[in-house]
C-alpha cells in the first residue's frame, strides 16, 4: 500500500516536472512575441498535455506489459489499444528475444557460479592436502617466482610458507643445486621428471632429501610452472643405519661360534688333534658352540617374531610361583657348580597372572642364568615374588651378590647385542637374552622390566606381569 | 728358532686353543693373550715374530693393538694377521695399517692361517 502511494506520488512529480519543462520549451521556441507570464502559462498547458499523453501511453503500455507477462503473446497484443498494436507486436518480439537471452544468461550465470564453487572447493581441497603432506611441495612459475609453498616446504627450506607465494625463487630456496635443477627442468621444456639427492643446509643440521622436479604445461604445451617435491630422507637413513648395525652385530655373533666349530672340524679332519684328550676338547667345543649358535638363532627369531607381531602366544592362567620354582630347579645345577646358594622367597599370596607360561619361564631362566654367570663363586642369588594389589600385578625380583653393572651401562643393558665391555671375559653371552626378556615382559605381557645395581655389590633385576587379562599390543596368533 | 714365537690374541679361548695348536703342530712356539693390553704386555717381555689377532676384543681391540705396535720402534715392523668376525668396514680399516699383512674373515680355516704365516715369514714350503 505504501509502495503504491509512493510510486503514484513519484509519477505525479515526474509529470509535473515534465509539464514545467514542456512549458519552458514552448516559451523558448516562440521567443519573446508573447509576454513572459503568458508564455509560461501556455508552455505549462502544452507541457501538461504532453505529460498527460505520455502518462496515458505509459499506463497503456504498463498494463500491456503486465498482461504480456501474465498472458499469452497473441492475447497480450490483442488486449492493447488498436493504435498501439503494430508497436506492441514489435515490442513483443523484442521482449520475447530478450526473455530468451535473459534465460540463457541466467543459465550461464548459474553454470559459472557452480564452476566457481567447484573450483574454489578444489582449491581448498588441494591446499588442505598440501598442508598435511609430509613431502615438501614447491611450485615455481615461468618468471621464477614461488606460486605454492606448503608447510612442509617451509620447514625444510626454513622459510615462512604463507609469505612465500609471489617471492623470487632465489629468496626462498637457498640451496643452489635445488635452484639449478628447478630452472634446468623448466628450461628443458619437457614433461620429463628429474630426481636428485640433496643435502639442504650445512654442517650437522644438514637434511638429506630427495628432490623430484617436473613441469606443468599449459594448454599450448608450453611450460607454465615447475613443481618440486622434496622427500626428507632422514628417517630412512636412520632405519638403514640401524639395519646395517643389526646385521653387522648379528653377523659377528653368528660368526664367532661358527669359527670355533669350523676350525675344530678342520683340525679333526686334518688329524691335527693327535691325542685323545685334544680330540675330546674339540668335540666339546663343537658341541657347546653348536648349542650357542642354536640359542642365538632362537633368540634372534623370537625377538624378531615378537617385534613383527607374528609370534604365537599360548595365553593361560599362569601361577608365577610354580614358574619361579621350575626356573630355580633348572638353574640350580649351574649355581651349585659355582658354590652359589640359590633359593626362591615367594610371598604366600595369589601369584596368578594371565600369560604365556613358557615365555615367562624363559624370562626367569635368563635372569637367573645371568645372575649365576656374573656372581662370583660362593655368592647368593634370591628370587622373590609378591603381588601388588594396587597396581594389579605380580612383581618378581632376582637379586644377586655379583659384579653389579656400571651406571653408564644400566640404561643400555636391555638393547640388542649390548654387553658390558669389561664383562665379556667373565662369561659368554649372545647379548640378546635381556632384550628378549624385555620383549616378552613388555611387548607380549604389557608389564615392565628394570634393574637396580651397585657396582661391586650386586644387581637386582625385576619385572612385573599384570594379573588380569591383558590384550597385548600387536601380537597375532 | 728358539727366540722366535707367534703371539695369538683372541678373547675367545676356543679360537686361541685351535690356532695355537695348528701353529705348534707346524713347529712354531706360540704364546696367547686375551686382549690387546695383555698382548702388549707379552710383547714388552719378548718381541714376537708375528702376531695373529682378533679385531673385536674387550679393553683394547685389534686395531688399537696394531696402532700401539706401530708407535713402538721395536714392534713397528712385526707383521700382523687380523681375524675378523665383523663385515668389511673394520676389515678395511685394519688392512690400511702398514703392519697388517693379511685380514682373514671368520669363520676362518686354520690351514689358511698357517699358509699366511708361511707366506709372510718366507718359511720353506712344508711337505704335504
Amino acid at each position: 500500500m505504501f509502495q503504491t502511494l509512493t510510486r503514484t506520488m513519484l509519477s505525479a512529480t515526474a509529470f509535473t516536472a515534465a509539464a514545467v519543462a514542456g512549458g519552458c520549451l514552448v516559451s523558448w521556441l516562440l521567443g519573446s512575441a508573447m509576454p513572459w507570464p503568458s508564455l509560461v502559462g501556455a508552455g505549462i498547458a502544452a507541457g501538461t498535455m504532453a505529460a498527460v499523453a505520455l502518462a496515458v501511453v505509459a499506463r497503456s503500455s504498463g498494463a500491456f506489459r503486465a498482461r504480456l507477462e501474465s498472458t499469452r503473446t497473441a492475447e497480450a497484443v490483442a488486449s492493447a489499444p488498436r493504435w498501439l498494436r503494430p508497436t506492441a507486436r514489435t515490442l513483443v518480439g523484442c521482449l520475447e528475444r530478450m526473455a530468451v537471452r535473459e534465460d540463457a544468461w541466467k543459465t550461464r550465470e548459474r553454470d559459472l557460479e557452480i564452476r566457481a564453487r567447484v573450483a574454489e572447493s578444489g582449491r581448498e581441497q588441494a591446499e588442505a592436502v598440501l598442508a598435511v603432506m609430509d613431502e615438501a611441495v614447491l611450485v615455481v612459475n615461468e618468471f621464477q617466482e614461488v606460486v605454492v609453498c606448503n608447510a612442509a616446504a617451509g620447514r625444510l627450506l626454513s622459510c615462512d610458507s604463507e609469505a612465500a607465494p609471489g617471492r623470487p625463487l632465489s629468496d626462498i630456496v637457498q640451496d643452489s643445486t635445488l635452484r639449478r635443477i628447478i630452472v634446468e627442468t623448466m628450461d628443458a621444456q619437457s614433461t620429463g621428471v628429474r630426481q636428485a639427492e640433496l643435502m639442504l643446509g650445512e654442517g650437522a643440521d644438514a637434511i638429506a632429501c630427495e628432490a623430484t622436479v617436473g613441469c606443468i604445461l599449459d594448454q599450448k604445451d608450453r611450460v607454465s610452472a615447475a613443481v618440486a617435491v622434496l622427500h626428507d630422507l632422514t628417517r630412512e637413513r636412520e632405519i638403514a643405519q640401524m639395519k646395517s648395525e643389526f646385521v653387522s652385530k648379528a653377523s659377528h655373533e653368528l660368526r664367532t661360534p661358527l669359527s670355533s666349530m669350523r676350525a675344530c672340524v678342520e683340525m679333526l679332519v686334518d688329524g691335527e688333534a693327535q691325542d685323545e684328550g685334544t680330540r675330546e676338547d674339540f668335540y666339546g667345543i663343537i658341541q657347546t658352540e653348536t648349542e650357542r649358535l642354536a640359542r642365538l638363532v632362537d633368540n634372534m627369531l623370537n625377538i624378531s617374531r615378537i617385534e613383527a607381531g607374528i609370534i604365537e602366544i599360548d595365553r593361560t592362567r599362569v601361577d608365577l610361583g610354580s614358574v619361579l620354582e621350575q626356573a630355580v630347579r633348572t638353574i640350580e645345577p649351574q649355581a651349585s657348580e659355582k658354590g652359589q646358594t640359590l633359593h626362591a622367597d615367594l610371598s604366600p599370596v595369589d601369584l596368578n597372572v594371565s600369560g604365556d607360561c613358557d615365555m615367562l619361564l624363559q624370562v626367569v631362566v635368563n635372569l637367573l642364568s645371568n645372575a649365576v654367570k656374573y656372581t662370583p663363586e660362593g655368592g647368593r642369588i634370591v628370587v622373590t615374588a609378591d603381588s601388588d594389589n594396587l597396581a594389579r600385578c605380580v612383581h618378581v625380583g632376582v637379586q644377586d651378590t655379583g659384579l653389579g653393572i656400571p651406571p653408564a651401562d644400566v640404561d643400555r643393558i636391555f638393547e640388542k647385542f649390548y654387553r658390558v665391555e669389561n664383562y665379556k671375559r667373565v662369561a659368554k653371552g649372545t647379548g640378546l637374552g635381556l632384550n628378549l626378556c624385555r620383549h616378552i615382559v613388555e611387548t607380549v605381557h604389557g608389564g615392565q622390566i628394570g634393574l637396580e645395581s651397585t657396582l661391586g655389590m650386586g644387581s637386582r633385576f625385576w619385572f612385573t606381569v599384570p594379573m588380569g587379562r591383558v590384550e597385548a599390543p600387536r601380537v597375532a596368533a | 728358532m728358539s727366540s722366535e714365537f707367534i703371539l695369538v690374541v683372541d678373547d675367545e679361548s676356543h679360537i686361541q686353543h685351535v690356532v695355537s695348536l695348528k701353529l705348534r703342530n707346524a713347529g712354531w712356539e706360540v704364546e696367547t693373550a686375551a686382549d690387546g693390553e695383555e698382548a702388549l704386555h707379552a710383547m714388552a717381555a719378548r718381541r714376537p715374530t708375528l702376531v695373529v689377532t682378533d679385531l673385536q676384543m674387550p679393553y683394547m681391540d685389534g686395531i688399537e693393538l696394531c696402532r700401539a705396535m706401530l708407535e713402538r720402534p721395536d714392534l713397528c715392523d712385526v707383521p700382523v694377521i687380523v681375524l675378523t668376525a665383523r663385515g668389511y668396514a673394520l676389515g678395511d680399516e685394519a688392512s690400511e695399517l702398514p703392519n697388517v699383512n693379511a685380514v682373514l674373515s671368520k669363520p676362518f680355516s686354520p690351514r689358511a692361517i698357517l699358509d699366511h704365516v708361511d707366506g709372510i715369514l718366507n718359511t720353506p714350503e712344508r711337505a704335504a
